[in-house]
């Protein structure tokens, strides 16, 4: 076989993929659902190859099987650690050993809680709030208090839709609560227009490809 | 005597609830004392460990998941009209991927193909063709809930929503009559969705800290026991 015939095979499969894909706007079909599990079996295959290839050989091959003669016995302890985690996570399956599973979800949990606080409070919280009181430094007057305003009544929206109070039905806190809802209608109406433009880029381009490589079958 | 063991039981899990939630706590604290110290300092040095040690037991809890997924796959096999089928297709899918990646890593391509790497042209083929029909197919789908939108309710909030939807969408297009639409679709992203994007921003990482707090305090039962 050769690279081209390689190639028209490749061409040839992802038009009928894409059209067992799009068959789905007659109805829920069977070619969909096939072309949706060929999905899964792939993406799970290459999940696991670049878990083995991208992380796991590098991190055995630095710790357990280090060839240089300075690495010490903690280090390759230390290497079989997460190994020994991650096979306790199957422990979690059975009912009666479900405990000792516990062990790697702990790791997870407080390291990625550690990571979450840190990455919520320096890098969203923090510069968010920083912009917004500066809001009217590079806008007009109207525009600053516009998005000054949005921001706190957006923030007052959501902290007093969870809570049920007697204070929730003052009058000025309802008054934020309708000009935060209103904000927060207007951002996901324009977020979900932004969606759609997006999904119909893809869809042209799809479409596009498909139809480049017809015509250069047929013009062939 | 019953009575007895159920009490030394549940002191038992409760200890394991302690232990777990001292661990929790250490990690998430040392992690997070690390993060903003500077990075040769000892606990700086510990969190850099602690995060490799994180990223590798994540690697191998995706080795779990794909095992599981793939045995739930093998047990589904023998039952044809409960989507057998669909569960050899996932197992077939997952087989090819593998064998062409081992072919690929083992130089094992004779003739024409000797050297080449047929791994990343399947991936093309497969993973992003699929990916980019299925994003495609979303376009249908948002309309169509768009206008389900009106049809179910009307009240302002819908009606305010639509009109931002229409605002964007107009104002993406090229008229040379409607320039204005081209403007006002421009403040409307850079003026009040973005107050709404940053309040949502905020109060998002502000759950977050919340949620953290609540796992380090051990409030949050995601690894307690029962």
């Amino acid at each position: 076989m050769t690279v081209e015939n390689l190639d028209l095979i490749a061409g040839w499969a992802g038009l009928v993929l894409t059209l067992m894909v799009f068959s789905y706007l007659l109805a829920d079909n069977f070619l969909y659902r096939i072309a949706v599990h060929v999905l899964i079996g792939t993406a799970a295959a290459y999940i696991a190859i670049a878990a083995v290839e991208e992380v796991l050989l590098p991190w055995l091959r630095a710790t357990v099987f280090s060839d240089d003669a300075e690495t010490s016995a903690s280090i390759r302890a230390l290497g079989v650690l997460p190994i020994f985690l991650g096979v306790l996570l199957l422990l979690k399956t059975s009912p009666r050993f479900a405990r000792m599973g516990n062990l790697g979800t702990v790791f997870m949990i407080g390291i990625g809680t550690g990571v979450a606080l840190v990455g919520a409070v320096i890098g969203t919280v923090l510069p968010l709030a920083r912009d917004a009181s500066n809001s009217f430094d590079h806008e007009s007057v109207l525009n600053g208090a516009i998005l000054l305003v949005g921001t706190l009544c957006t923030l007052v929206y959501f902290q007093y839709l969870s809570r049920r109070r007697s204070d929730v039905n003052r009058v000025h806190i309802r008054t934020l609560r309708f000009v935060g809802q209103g904000f927060v209608t207007l951002t996901l109406g324009a977020l979900y227009a932004s969606a759609i433009l997006t999904s119909l880029s893809i869809f042209s381009s799809v479409i596009q490809d498909q139809l480049r490589f017809i015509l250069d079958q047929l013009g062939g | 005597m019953q009575a007895d063991r159920k009490t030394r039981r549940r002191r038992r899990l409760k200890l394991g609830n302690a232990v777990n939630a001292t661990l929790v706590l250490a990690l998430g604290f040392t992690t997070m004392v690390g993060l903003i110290s500077p990075a040769d300092s000892t606990v700086g040095v510990t969190a850099d460990i602690f995060l490799q040690l994180a990223g590798v037991l994540a690697a191998v809890a995706v080795l779990v998941g794909v095992s599981n997924l793939l045995f739930v796959h093998l047990g589904r096999l023998p039952r044809v009209r409960k989507g057998g089928f669909y569960s050899l297709v996932v197992i077939l899918s997952a087989a090819a991927v593998t064998a062409v990646h081992v072919l690929d890593r083992t130089d094992a391509w004779g003739g024409d193909l000797e050297g080449e790497k047929v791994g990343p042209r399947l991936f093309g083929v497969i993973q992003v063709t699929l990916e980019s029909a299925l994003a495609g197919l979303v376009f249908f789908f948002l309309v169509y809930a768009a206008y389900r939108l009106m049809r179910h309710r009307v009240t302002w909030a819908n009606l305010v929503f639509l009109a931002a939807v229409l605002i964007v969408l107009v104002g993406w297009l090229p008229l040379k009559d409607w320039e204005g639409a081209g403007d006002v679709r421009d403040w409307l992203m850079e003026i009040p969705v973005t107050a709404g994007s940053r309040g949502l921003l905020i109060g998002i990482g502000l759950g977050t800290v919340t949620v953290g707090v609540r796992v380090l305090l051990g409030r949050e039962r995601a690894y307690r026991e029962p």
